[in-house]
């Protein structure tokens, strides 16, 4: 049915394992979203590729209680990104992946506070395997 | 016929010709030169000095008074600070352009205001004097000449060094109707953007204080100061008087917000504090303060200024590089909430962070060290439970905590990647106030987890498939001794802890037990550009440790299905949602999300359905609807709505219109809000809002929409 | 140092002077080349030029009608100068018409086009062509 493993041979995604070098983080998202790339992908020994990324978040309150308290938070990520051959710096592809997480606000000022904190790294977390996801896709495509 | 130059034997090559950028350029399709020192030019005579340009049918060129005398449709461009234009029947100008007279003349100034006038002076190449002045930026057209506002004044100096302008004896017309004089009237030139001086009033209606006025004045302290002070006065009744200071170093900047009210709503006087400073610190390191201080707990809702419920002050320090991340935040919480008391509740917290990732020789793989800590003080010292939750209200708390964590994928097999996952956690916590624990408590727990993916892709001419099945298998050990829980209350369960060792928010609690995490994924990527993502999972659990509450679609042996979608079209459309439910399909939670952003439309819209949970303080279900909306159609009208429907109490929480009417010349904001949400604090409030703005003077860009004539 | 205006001035009348590296006359047209750094001087106004042709008058050989130089034309007279590919000396009109990227400055000001022609006896000069004029204002160094 056409269907082939993404790291088998004829899959053309393992060219991406260890091969892909994230840019340098300058943030605390972006080191999540790397962290997890780089769990996904292996970091890179043999450069390949080099990934730029762009990451805009947004909080959002939600959940107002009757008595006017925002019980809830939804953060709205957005990364726009650009894969680039490592040895000529020629762009291969770009892409945007978007997604949401959220976080309670009804415990405590602390727990809502390390929630709050846990829900820009799951963001990053879903941000990044979407990114894999996409890549897995367009792999074939990708010069060794 | 004597030659007088007598002295003049330079030889035409001995003369100095002066620099290229000190002589006017002329051209013209007939250049003659008459009787003494008269050169004529015409046919598309052009003038050039430095960035200056000049048109003029015919001109005249009186070498010895070095002036110029221009005829027919004449047009100045002198781009400089007043990015100015100058069209006129017939000037009188020195040749470098800088001085002289136009008559019946037209100047525009950086495409926005024009000033028609019957007589243009310019003098010593900055200062501009016109008499018989219409100003406006609008618009005007042969088929309807009055443009919606103008100026008419009888003298108008604009000085470009100081960059003002100045009207005298002005008269203000809103559609050819007369509404104010003005003996003098002082404004920005265009594109200026600080400059002492009023701003645009605003106009601003709640039920709470009645009609009222906002009258800002700006006050420029040097380049890099300066000082907002806006009087408020509103009929039923505040005097309030706000100001604020902002100041910006090499390092970084600094804002300081305030305001003193005294109304009708709460006796005595009232008002809030707030300060924000940034800063770069030498070695990468960047700092940021804030400061939140408020008279009562109404009063940011009763001046709109933001529905923050919750103020923090405090400090953050963070640097951030490749293989090392280091944070810090320290600070205490004032809440604002009824049902909150700020003495029983860990106000006063300190949290910290520093990872290390390196990659270990010899075995592989990528490990990394993480330090982080943790403290909370409540203000009270009381060892009892007495507000009912849970925890003694004195209980104070410092937690530091060290992880070594190690992981490496191998490839192997068809196509399928394993990953094997080593971590160790060790915590120290210091407790008291709280009998149930003892003062120190030393505790550590391994963790190994093994994963599987095997990713399938297929791609057709149409459309690229990708099918992902993930296993991962969790050990640690069933026990952990247990501890004050401060940060790990409200755990979720999404995409993004699926495969996590803990899904613990914090890590006061750590998830403990043999489990299993399954997961399946599809997605299809049209060649077209949308693109539709599917993704379920669950949690099985080799024995139920109670460590989650009910509601979060954590608890029991099997967790609840975790269903996510997402669809994204080429043309900005995102829909994505995401829900709990259990083998019976009922939904624990579900929170749906749909956003379009078009420069005419955008749309952002969400649905929120959360399962009562007392433990994690909510005691009825959530069930919201939640539109943000902005859409422009055309001719310069443009509106926005935004509502929050809470359907457990059949009523909207929050609704906010605006309407905004943008032209190249005018901008009115129209703004009417509803807040019906009421507590023992706070009242049901409506605000409406009216600002109008004058564009074409200052930094008031107008809409890139020109109106056109002819319409 | 206001510089006269005046342009080109030349006493129509004063003798014509022409010297050449080399000179042919042909006997029945009346036709006089001159060639090889020609100078014509009459009065103040001097011309140099590669190639000059002088036409006399028909009926009195030793009156000059016509003087016509080509290959780089250069007019001078006190206070101006001028350049051009050709230049036609209308002796008896006293006018100077020069033609092909001519180049007229005076004092501090330069002119160039594609025609000037000069009324000698006024000084009066008219340019065509795109004229192209750099002038001094008086603010400047």
């Amino acid at each position: 049915c056409g269907f082939t493993p993404a790291y088998g041979p004829q899959g053309g995604a393992a060219k991406l394992l260890e091969g892909v070098e994230p840019a340098a983080p300058t943030t605390r998202d972006a080191f999540a979203l790397v962290q997890q790339l780089n769990a996904r992908l292996g970091a890179s020994q043999v450069t390949r590729y080099r990934l730029d990324y762009k990451i805009d978040t947004e909080s959002v309150g939600q959940g107002i209680s009757p008595d006017n308290a925002t019980t809830r938070y939804q953060l709205n990520g957005t990364v726009d990104y650009t894969l680039r051959d490592a040895t000529n710096n020629a762009v291969l592809l770009t892409g945007r992946v978007t997604s949401f997480t959220s976080w309670s606000a009804t415990g405590t000022v602390v727990a809502s506070q390390a929630a709050q904190e846990d829900a820009h790294r799951r963001l990053m977390v879903i941000l990044a395997d979407q990114i894999v996801t996409r890549l897995l896709s367009q792999a074939p495509g990708l010069p060794e | 016929q004597d030659n007088t130059a007598t002295d003049a034997a330079t030889t035409t090559q001995g003369a100095a010709i002066p620099s290229s950028d000190e002589l006017a350029t002329l051209l013209a399709d007939r250049v003659s030169i008459r009787n003494q020192n008269e050169l004529v030019a015409e046919g598309n005579v052009e003038v050039f000095y430095k960035s200056n340009r000049l048109s003029a049918k015919r001109v005249v060129y009186d070498q010895k008074e070095d002036k110029l005398y221009l005829e027919g449709p004449i047009r100045l461009v002198q781009p400089g600070q007043s990015q100015a234009v100058i069209l006129a029947s017939q000037a009188e100008l020195s040749s470098d352009l800088q001085n002289g007279i136009l008559l019946s003349a037209r100047m525009v100034m950086a495409r926005e205001l024009q000033l028609a006038a019957a007589r243009i002076e310019r003098r010593d190449g900055a200062i501009t004097i016109m008499n018989k002045v219409v100003a406006s930026s609008c618009e005007v057209c042969r088929t309807n000449p009055t443009p919606l506002w103008e100026i008419r004044a009888s003298r108008v100096v604009h000085n470009a060094t100081t960059r003002q302008i100045v009207f005298e004896d002005a008269q203000f017309r809103a559609a050819g109707v007369p509404i104010a004089y003005l003996p003098r009237l002082r404004l920005p030139a265009p594109g200026v953007r600080r400059m002492t001086g009023f701003l645009a009033p605003q106009f601003r209606t709640t039920s709470g204080l009645g009609p009222g006025l906002l009258v800002p004045y700006f006050i420029a302290l040097g380049p890099s100061r300066d000082l907002t002070v806006t009087p408020y006065v509103a009929t039923s009744r505040t005097e309030t008087l706000n100001l604020r200071y902002r100041q910006a170093f090499n390092w970084g900047k600094m804002e300081w917000s305030g305001a003193l009210s005294n109304d009708d709503i709460r006796s005595g006087t009232r008002g809030y504090l707030f300060g924000d400073l940034e800063a770069q610190l030498p070695r990468e390191f960047r700092l940021t303060a804030q400061l939140r201080l408020v008279s009562d707990d109404s009063y940011l809702l009763n001046y709109g200024l933001g529905d923050d419920d919750r103020l923090w002050s405090g400090v953050e320090l963070e640097r951030v590089r490749r293989d090392e991340m280091i944070w810090t935040r320290v600070g205490n919480i004032h809440s604002l909430r009824a049902d909150e008391n700020n003495s029983t509740e860990p106000m006063l917290s300190g949290t910290g962070e520093w990872i290390r990732t390196f990659r270990p020789a010899g075995i592989g793989g990528q490990g990394s060290l993480r330090f982080s800590t943790l403290a909370t003080r409540r203000a009270s010292s009381s060892t009892l439970d007495l507000n009912g939750d849970g925890r003694p209200d004195g209980r104070d708390m410092v937690r530091g905590s060290l992880t070594a964590d190690w992981r490496r994928n191998w490839l192997f097999g068809p196509g399928m990647l394993g990953s094997l996952e080593a971590q160790f956690a060790g915590d120290i916590i210091e407790t008291n106030q709280d009998p149930a624990f003892s003062d120190t408590i030393l505790r550590g727990q391994p963790t190994v987890a093994a994963e599987i993916r095997w990713p399938w892709v297929k791609t057709s001419g149409r459309a690229a498939y990708v099918i992902e099945p993930v296993a991962q298998v969790v050990w640690a050990p069933d026990h952990l001794a247990d501890a004050p829980n401060e940060d790990s209350q409200l755990p979720e369960f999404d995409g993004g802890n699926l495969f996590s060792l803990t899904r613990y928010p914090g890590e006061d609690a750590r998830e403990t037990g043999l489990r299993a995490n399954v997961g399946l994924g599809w997605t299809r990527y049209d060649s077209s550009g949308w693109s539709l993502g599917v993704a379920a999972g669950r949690v099985f659990r080799q024995r139920d440790l109670s460590q989650f509450s009910q509601g979060t679609g954590l608890s029991g042996t099997k967790s609840d299905w975790l269903l996510a979608t997402h669809l994204a079209t080429a043309n900005g459309l995102t829909l994505s949602n995401r829900a709990l439910f259990d083998d019976n399909f009922s939904v624990s939670r579900d929170e749906l999300r749909l956003s379009r952003a078009g420069d005419d439309f955008n749309v952002s819209a969400g649905y929120l359905w959360l399962e009562k949970n007392p433990a994690e303080g909510r005691d009825d279900n959530m069930s919201e609807l939640m539109l943000d909306t902005g859409w422009r159609w055309g001719n310069g009208w443009s509106g926005t709505l935004s509502t929050r429907y809470d359907f457990t109490a059949e009523r909207a929480a929050r609704a906010k219109l605006g309407l905004r009417y943008q032209t190249e010349c005018i901008a009115v904001d129209l703004s009417l809000s509803r807040r019906f949400t009421s507590s023992t604090s706070v009242a049901p409030e409506t605000d409406f809002g009216l600002s109008v703005q004058l564009v074409g003077f200052g930094a008031s860009g107008g809409a890139p929409a020109r109106r056109t004539c002819g319409g | 140092q206001s510089v006269d205006f005046g342009g080109l001035r030349a006493d129509k009348t004063a003798p014509v002077e022409v010297t050449a590296d080399s000179l042919n006359v042909n006997q029945e047209s009346g036709q006089a080349v001159f060639s090889g750094n020609v100078e014509v001087t009459q009065g103040d106004m001097h011309m140099k030029a590669a190639e000059l042709e002088v036409f006399y008058a028909s009926d009195k050989r030793s009156e000059i009608t016509r003087l016509h130089a080509t290959g780089g034309v250069t007019l001078v007279s006190p206070t101006e100068a001028a350049e051009a590919e050709e230049a036609v000396y209308d002796v008896k009109a006293g006018t100077v018409v020069m033609t092909g990227n001519v180049l007229l400055t005076q004092g501090d000001n330069v002119m160039s086009g594609n025609k000037l022609n000069v009324d000698l006896s006024t000084g009066a000069g008219t340019m065509d062509g795109r004229v192209r004029t750099l002038l001094k204002p008086a603010g400047s160094k």
